[in-house]
């Protein structure tokens, strides 16, 4: 017990004196999950708003397969993508593989799924009056959309803020496509499971701090959003 | 001319909602379709808005033949603006939402602020200016949502049950700001409704409808009745309640009666020995423009119209026994 408890408050210190090392391995997990997520929302929103409310032949099927991708395992996603980014991948030549920009890829391939089903959800929920408000009033058809996607904005919000969660948590796409290098691709999840490797468990513990208070952030955003979608509609 | 509608028809899965042959409806005025719940009102406005296309028949708009053209669809809605039955408002201020026609439009902005000010005055909601939308009653909401669809600068404003769910004192509101927008701004104003007392007070003219068809008059006390022959020969309409109507007609098995209430006479005194005659209770009495409507139960809801100058005669009060008598030709079958 006061190896854990001394492990806490030397953590505690760590952070307090912004260790370098620490904020260095923040920063990168900071990066790559915002840049994943931002560019997952860019492909997500819309391609959910256009799944929504277009009605063609497999829409069903997308809409499970993509359900289906919600519970991708993310060392699968590692995998597959290793598959093609390493020296034998088509995409070997790029010298993708052990950097940031391989994991991004791999974390829009875990996230991308995310925001579109639960865009999809909460366009899906929105009053077809607002559509027929919109159109009645005059609005062409992208000003429409903006109308729709205004009204479920909150629940729009959520999934996005909900995929960063779960990228800024992930250990199995870091470790497999980015390597653990320090300073370039060591993120929060890899440095952990490397200090524990180590037997080091101050750094791992201030790490475990940081990442569940970011967990923490991530939920009440979600909540408020949620809340807020429930409360104007 | 501003409508014309050949034979219209709108059908979901097989069943027609709508079977229309022709409709004209005139420029300028106010034009009310009259109908009970489910015989088409509210698809017959859409297909005007140009918000929903028929099955098949033909649409014309001023002279101009409607096709599926969506460039076109959304140049003409901008001519043509529907409130619906329960009209939502976007999430935002009441401001904001009637900016919202003229800011994509493309209005200046500082006449947008002086026309969305003359509208929330228009409509008595000028106080209400920042407020939440969503934080509005019904009545405020249907009175915003007219506000907003005349900020369009529409050509003919389509009202779905304008007065269904407000209360007293919005549905004069409302009338009001229907007679002003027909007769000051001269819009043309179609709306529905099926309250007949209603119609007979703002339209200056009515269509009605029933099972999605246009009816040649307004029919009232509506029943479906079952034609027997009864042992000595004599035809009657059993109603669902069991209640028996004489009738003279050839007709035979389940069809669908009107009593005509300008037709049914009542009377205080017991005269059992009409034909077609039953005992009733006053529950309802209503005065309208040249008549006095007295709604009777009879063990079936039915409307009886007296004249004004008759009516002084009669002393009648809700509550009071009736004796009242639907003589074989008030009675039509459709």
């Amino acid at each position: 017990m006061n190896f854990l408890t001394d492990s806490f408050f030397s953590a505690l210190l760590l952070i307090w004196t912004l260790d370098h090392n620490l904020i260095e391995i923040i920063g990168v997990s900071l990066k790559v999950s915002s840049i994943s997520t931002f560019i997952s929302a860019l492909v997500g929103v819309p391609s959910g708003f256009l799944i929504a409310f277009s009605d063609f032949k497999g829409k069903r099927l997308v809409i499970t397969i993509l359900n289906t991708l919600l519970a991708l395992p993310t060392v699968v996603v590692g995998l597959f993508v290793y598959a093609f980014i390493s020296r034998k991948g088509i995409f070997g030549a790029y010298d993708l593989l052990y950097t940031q920009k391989a994991m991004i890829i791999g974390q829009m391939i875990l996230i991308i799924p995310i925001v579109t089903t639960f865009t999809i959800s909460a366009v899906s929920r929105i009053d077809d009056r607002y559509r027929k408000a919109a159109l009645t009033l005059g609005a062409n058809l992208r000003q429409t959309a903006w109308v729709i996607i205004r009204e479920a904005r909150f629940g729009i919000m959520a999934a996005v803020v909900l995929a960063f969660g779960r990228v800024i948590a992930e250990v199995g796409i870091s470790m497999m496509l980015g390597g653990n290098a320090k300073g370039f691709t060591r993120t929060m999840t890899t440095a952990m499971a490397l200090e524990y490797d180590k037997g080091e468990f101050v750094l791992s513990v201030a790490l475990g701090i940081v990442l569940l208070s970011a967990s923490f952030a991530v939920n009440i955003f979600c909540n408020y959003f949620q809340g807020k979608g429930r409360t104007s509609n | 001319m501003l409508y014309k509608l050949n034979n219209i028809i709108k059908a979901y899965d097989d069943r027609a909602v709508l079977d229309l042959n022709q409709i004209c409806l005139k420029k300028g005025k106010v034009i009310g379709l009259l109908g009970p719940n489910g015989a088409g009102k509210t698809t017959l406005l859409e297909i005007l808005a140009f918000l929903l296309s028929p099955t098949s028949g033909e649409i014309w708009f001023k002279q101009e033949k409607i096709n599926s053209n969506i460039g076109r669809l959304i140049k003409l809605r901008r001519k043509v603006v529907l409130v619906q039955q329960h009209p939502i408002l976007f999430t935002t201020t009441v401001y904001k939402n009637i900016d919202f026609p003229l800011k994509i439009r493309k209005t200046p902005k500082a006449k947008r602020n002086d026309m969305v000010n003359e509208l929330l005055e228009l409509v008595g909601m000028a106080s209400f200016k920042d407020v939440g939308a969503h934080t509005l009653s019904g009545g405020q909401t249907q009175r915003v949502a007219i506000a907003r669809a005349l900020a369009c600068f529409p050509e003919v404003i389509l009202l779905d049950e304008p007065m269904s769910s407000v209360d007293v004192e919005n549905q004069i509101t409302i009338e009001r700001i229907i007679r002003e927008i027909n007769q000051i701004k001269g819009i043309s104003v179609i709306f529905t409704t099926h309250d007949v007392v209603q119609t007979s007070r703002l339209a200056d003219d009515t269509l009605f409808l029933f099972e999605g068809k246009v009816a040649k008059s307004i029919y009232e006390n509506i029943f479906s009745a079952y034609i027997e022959t009864d042992d000595g020969g004599q035809k009657y309409f059993r109603l669902p309640n069991g209640l028996k109507l004489r009738t003279r007609s050839e007709k035979t098995g389940q069809t669908r009666i009107s009593i005509s209430p300008g037709k049914v006479r009542i009377s205080q005194n017991s005269c059992n020995t009409q034909e077609n005659t039953r005992k009733g209770k006053i529950i309802q009495l209503n005065q309208e423009q040249f008549n006095v409507r007295v709604l009777v139960d009879a063990g079936i809801p039915l409307n009886v119209l007296i004249p004004k100058g008759s009516f002084k005669s009669y002393e009648m009060g809700i509550g009071d026994d009736v004796w009242i008598t639907c003589p074989v030709e008030s009675i039509d079958i459709f």
